[in-house]
Parts: C-alpha cells; sequence; structure tokens
C-alpha cells in the first residue's frame, strides 16, 4: 500500500517537477514571475487532447502540444515581459495575470467549459512489479518527465548555450557584452518554460482524463509552491520540491482527509518563504 | 435604480476598499498580494457573528474588521522580514491559505459557503468608502504621511534619521488589514450569500491593479482604479462570451503603454493648486 501509494506520488509529482522548472528558468533569467504559466499547462493539455481527437499517437500530440505550448509562453514574453523589462517587478507578475484571464477565456471559447474527457489513443496495461501495480500511463509519465528533466538540466550544464543562459542569469549586461544574445537567450527560456509546462499539461490530462479551462491555476500555483519549496531559481531544486509535492499531497490523501491537502500545501510554502526563502536547495543570496 | 445598477455601484464600493487597502501597504513600499485572505477573514467572521449570534450589522462588521486586522499583525512580524517579490509570494501564500481554510472549515459552511448575512446597503457602503478616505487624507498630510513618504523613497535613509521603519511597515499592514476586513463585511452583507472562491487570488490582483493604474503614489488613484475597475467589465459585456478575453487584453495593454499609472502625485498638487487658483480669483 505505502509503495504504491509512493509510486503515485512520484508520477503526479513529476508533473509539478516540470512546472517547477518552467518557474525556475524564468525566475533564475529574469528575477520574474510568470503567473499565467499555469494557464499554459491548461493551453498545453486541450492542445494535446484536440491533436489525440485527430486521431495522432499520443508522442505526436505530446510533441505538437509542446510547440504550441512553447509558442504561447513566447507571445507572453513578448506583451508581458519585454515591453516591460526596465519597470517594477510587479508590473511583468501582474501583466501574466491578465493573461491568464485572457487564455482561460479563449480556452472556454474554443473547447467549452464543461469537464472534457481525454480520448483513449493508447493501450492501457496493467504491470505487477512485486506489491505495485504500475500501469503503461505511469511508465509513460515518469519516462517522458525524467527524459526532460535529465535533458534540461544537462543542457543548462553542458552545452554552450547553456553557458550563456546561465551567464545572463547572473549578469545580463556582461553577458550581452561577451556576445551573448540576451533577447535569443529569453525568448529561448520562455519557449522551453512553456513546452515544459505543455507537456506537463497533457501528462496530467492523461492521469485524471478530464480537464477543463479552470485547472491551470491551481496547477500552477502549486508548480510555484514546489519551486520555492526547492529553492527559488534552482532547476535541481524544483525537480526534487516537485517530486516531494507530489508525493505529500498522495500520502494527505491516502492518510488524511483529502480537503485538507492544499491547506497543507499552501502552509507549508508559507512556513517556507517565511522561514527558509532560499529553499531546500538554494544559496542565500537573497 | 434597478436592481443590476446598484448592485454595479454596491461593488465599486467594495472594489475601492479593496484598492485602498492595497495602497495603505504600498505607502510603506511592499505590495500584498493577499488581501482577498484579509477580506475573507473580515466577510466569514461578520457574517457568522451577525447570523448566527445576532449581532448587530455595525459591531460585526467592527469585530470582523479587528479580527482581521488582528490576523495581519500576526502574520505582518514575520513577513515583513521579506521584501520584494518574496514579500508578494508570502502575502500570496497568506491568502491561498485562508481561502482552502475556509473551504474546508465546517461551522462557516466549507465548500457550500455560508449564507444570510443581510444589511448592507449603498449608503452604509459609500459611508464607510468616505471614511476611510478621509482617514488617508489626512494620514497623507499628517507628519505620519511624512514619514511614511520617507520611508518610500529610501527605508535606510528614513531608518538613519530616526524612523522606526519596521512599526511604520507594520502599522500600514495593520491598517490595510483592517480595510480590507471592512471591505470582506459589507461584501458579505451586501451579497447575502459567499463562498471560498469569492476571495480568489485574482481579486488581490484586480485590487493592486486599481492601485497601480490609477496612479501608486496618492489614494486618489486607487479611488479611480476602483471605479475603472468596476464599470470596464460592465462596459464590456457586450462582448458577450469573449469578454474576459477583452478585459485581459485591455489589461495587458494598459500595462504596456501606461506603467506608471493614471494619476501622478504631480497631477495632484496641479489639480489642488488649479482648483485653489479659482477660488482665489472667486474670493478677491
Amino acid at each position: 500500500m505505502f509503495l504504491q501509494q509512493l509510486v503515485n506520488g512520484l508520477t503526479l509529482g513529476s508533473t509539478y517537477s516540470l512546472l517547477a522548472i518552467g518557474f525556475a528558468l524564468v525566475l533564475g533569467l529574469l528575477n520574474m514571475l510568470n503567473i499565467a504559466h499555469g494557464d499554459v499547462f491548461m493551453f498545453g493539455a486541450f492542445l494535446g487532447l484536440s491533436f489525440a481527437m485527430l486521431g495522432m499517437p499520443l508522442y505526436l500530440a505530446l510533441i505538437l502540444a509542446m510547440v504550441g505550448a512553447g509558442v504561447v509562453t513566447i507571445i507572453i514574453e513578448r506583451l508581458c515581459f519585454r515591453p516591460l523589462r526596465k519597470s517594477h517587478f510587479l508590473m511583468p507578475l501582474l501583466s501574466t495575470i491578465a493573461f491568464g484571464i485572457v487564455l482561460q477565456n479563449v480556452a472556454t471559447q474554443i473547447w467549452g467549459s464543461e469537464p472534457v474527457r481525454y480520448p483513449q489513443t493508447t493501450e492501457i496495461a496493467q504491470f505487477q512489479l512485486g506489491p505495485v501495480l504500475v500501469s503503461s500511463i505511469d511508465i509513460i509519465i515518469l519516462a517522458t518527465s525524467i527524459l526532460l528533466m535529465v535533458g534540461i538540466d544537462q543542457f543548462v550544464k553542458r552545452t554552450s548555450f547553456g553557458r550563456a543562459m546561465r551567464a545572463t542569469s547572473e549578469k545580463p549586461q556582461t553577458a550581452s557584452l561577451l556576445g551573448v544574445n540576451i533577447n535569443w537567450v529569453i525568448v529561448f527560456t520562455f519557449f522551453a518554460s512553456g513546452a515544459l509546462a505543455g507537456v506537463a499539461g497533457v501528462l496530467t490530462a492523461l492521469v485524471y482524463s478530464q480537464i477543463t479551462p479552470f485547472i491551470g491555476i491551481r496547477q500552477g500555483l502549486i508548480g510555484m509552491v514546489a519551486m520555492v519549496i526547492g529553492g527559488v531559481g534552482n532547476l535541481r531544486g524544483a525537480m526534487i520540491g516537485g517530486l516531494m509535492i507530489g508525493i505529500i499531497e498522495i500520502m494527505n490523501d491516502a492518510y488524511f482527509a483529502a480537503g485538507y491537502r492544499d491547506i497543507i500545501l499552501f502552509g507549508l510554502f508559507l512556513a517556507f518563504i517565511v522561514f527558509k526563502p532560499e529553499g531546500l536547495f538554494g544559496t542565500k543570496e537573497q | 435604480m434597478s436592481v443590476y445598477t446598484q448592485g454595479v455601484i454596491a461593488l465599486m464600493g467594495v472594489n475601492i476598499l479593496m484598492a485602498l487597502s492595497v495602497y495603505a501597504i504600498v505607502m510603506a513600499d511592499q505590495v500584498s498580494l493577499g488581501n482577498a485572505g484579509f477580506m475573507a477573514i473580515g466577510a466569514y467572521t461578520s457574517a457568522y457573528l451577525s447570523v448566527k449570534l445576532g449581532i448587530p450589522i455595525f459591531p460585526a462588521l467592527l469585530i470582523g474588521a479587528l479580527a482581521a486586522s488582528f490576523i495581519g499583525l500576526l502574520i505582518g512580524v514575520p513577513l515583513l522580514r521579506l521584501s520584494g517579490l518574496y514579500f508578494v509570494m508570502g502575502t500570496f501564500g497568506f491568502g491561498e491559505v485562508v481561502r482552502t481554510f475556509f473551504m474546508v472549515f465546517e461551522p462557516t459552511g466549507g465548500a457550500y459557503g455560508f449564507r444570510g448575512p443581510v444589511g448592507a446597503t449603498l449608503p452604509m457602503i459609500y459611508g464607510w468608502v468616505l471614511v476611510l478616505i478621509v482617514l488617508f487624507w489626512l494620514l497623507s498630510r499628517s507628519r505620519l504621511g511624512r514619514s511614511l513618504d520617507a520611508l518610500r523613497d529610501d527605508a535606510e535613509v528614513a531608518s538613519s534619521i530616526g524612523l522606526n521603519v519596521t512599526l511604520l511597515k507594520l502599522g500600514v499592514f495593520w491598517l490595510g488589514s483592517f480595510t480590507a476586513g471592512i471591505a470582506g463585511g459589507l461584501y458579505a452583507h451586501y451579497m447575502f450569500y459567499i463562498e471560498s472562491g469569492n476571495f480568489h487570488i485574482l481579486v488581490s490582483a484586480i485590487a493592486i491593479l486599481c492601485v497601480i493604474l490609477g496612479g501608486m503614489y496618492t489614494f486618489w488613484g486607487a479611488l479611480l482604479g476602483g471605479v475603472i475597475f468596476s464599470i470596464l467589465p460592465e462596459v464590456l459585456r457586450f462582448m458577450g462570451g469573449w469578454r474576459l478575453s477583452v478585459y485581459g487584453s485591455v489589461l495587458v495593454l494598459m500595462m504596456i503603454f501606461r506603467p506608471s499609472g493614471i494619476i501622478s502625485r504631480q497631477m495632484v498638487r496641479n489639480t489642488g493648486e488649479w482648483v485653489g487658483g479659482i477660488f482665489r480669483k472667486a474670493s478677491s
């Protein structure tokens, strides 16, 4: 029973990790929050759903939803961040809240506000591993998330573009002097952040099988909570934070009261912000 | 006046109060994304008092707002150590804790919401608006107001000339949470029914937008923002299903083209001199 819940928690948590990484990428680079991130997640889920409805196989729907969500995030950068780059950090934050309202409304107009079922395009197989029952969907989710997490981590650590990203987040002016194209780095970072949210959206839709235009709000907030607990702007911290939140959520539902889930998570978030704002793995610069 | 118009005007009063509650905290250079939480505490407390215990509306409102501001003090002590983005995230976390708390708290109805508070009238709502505006006006002209201006311009210099920065910050945080508590109580007693969804993070966000777009450096901006943000959604009703898209887009565009708000401090000063000039001419 406990092991089973642990696997469920890891599966759920890995989608939170993808969201948290997206937050951390943007925050690490610009020190600003993209509140519409959760709505990009929702939009990605609906895009994946539409492609699946057209009869596309899951992997293709995933890739297309990823690109679509990435493009939406580039639009967010263009409208809510670039014109406001020199203003108070609050402006982009509020601007993205407004953009989130737009995304929710557009999704309602296109797909309706009733919960939509995700069409079953892949055979679901169940595997009994000792005491734990794992479905093929769990495996797809875990494998995809881990692949993407390792991918983005290595990309930022090892490639020269990743080095440009780190340089820009450290000292944008110096990076620019050394020949880094800052705008290109920012656009790419937003695209990656949105693409990860889009994947997380499709994967979550696979598990819960029902999506509405309003799932993004809570999911986005939880992604932010995971990022803060892991360590603000720290990619590996965000990954671990997401997994932790997933496990806490599932364990709470299994052994305590499901109604208290969000109080516990947001309470934890508040406690971290107040007493340990650098998170579990963050560096103490703030 | 139709019921619809009355409803819009009543909510406008509540929005103005919420904008003032954000402005109070902005006076100390902090932006709170959790004022919907204080609003919720004021709303649920006063509603419970008047419905379950039969307490008249005025003391119920006052106790609700005092409860909100007491929680404000408790949470303010640790939160005010944070600055910038961290303070925003902290207050946001507080707001969500309060909202999710009332979603499961059975004595006030939990997920079913709370039904029954009545008695808030338009004159009562605008009476409170007037009282608070006078309060903010007096504050802006007082020695305390000057201290807050100094704190906002440069906290370090302010503390070096002997101002108790922590106490000032805590004071305006108290005032902000009290104002939001009043707004919540009035909202509950006007709407007859409240649920935790009424105190969503968007409520806090809209209150901040009122202050920013009205103008961050004077409480007149909060007033103007409250009016604009109450009328704008109604004006956009003809857009039908796309209303919220247009609303959101207008906000994004406002942010791009008028990031410093509509009313600046200089504008208030100039207008004041202009009005004063007219009076001087008329009397001479």
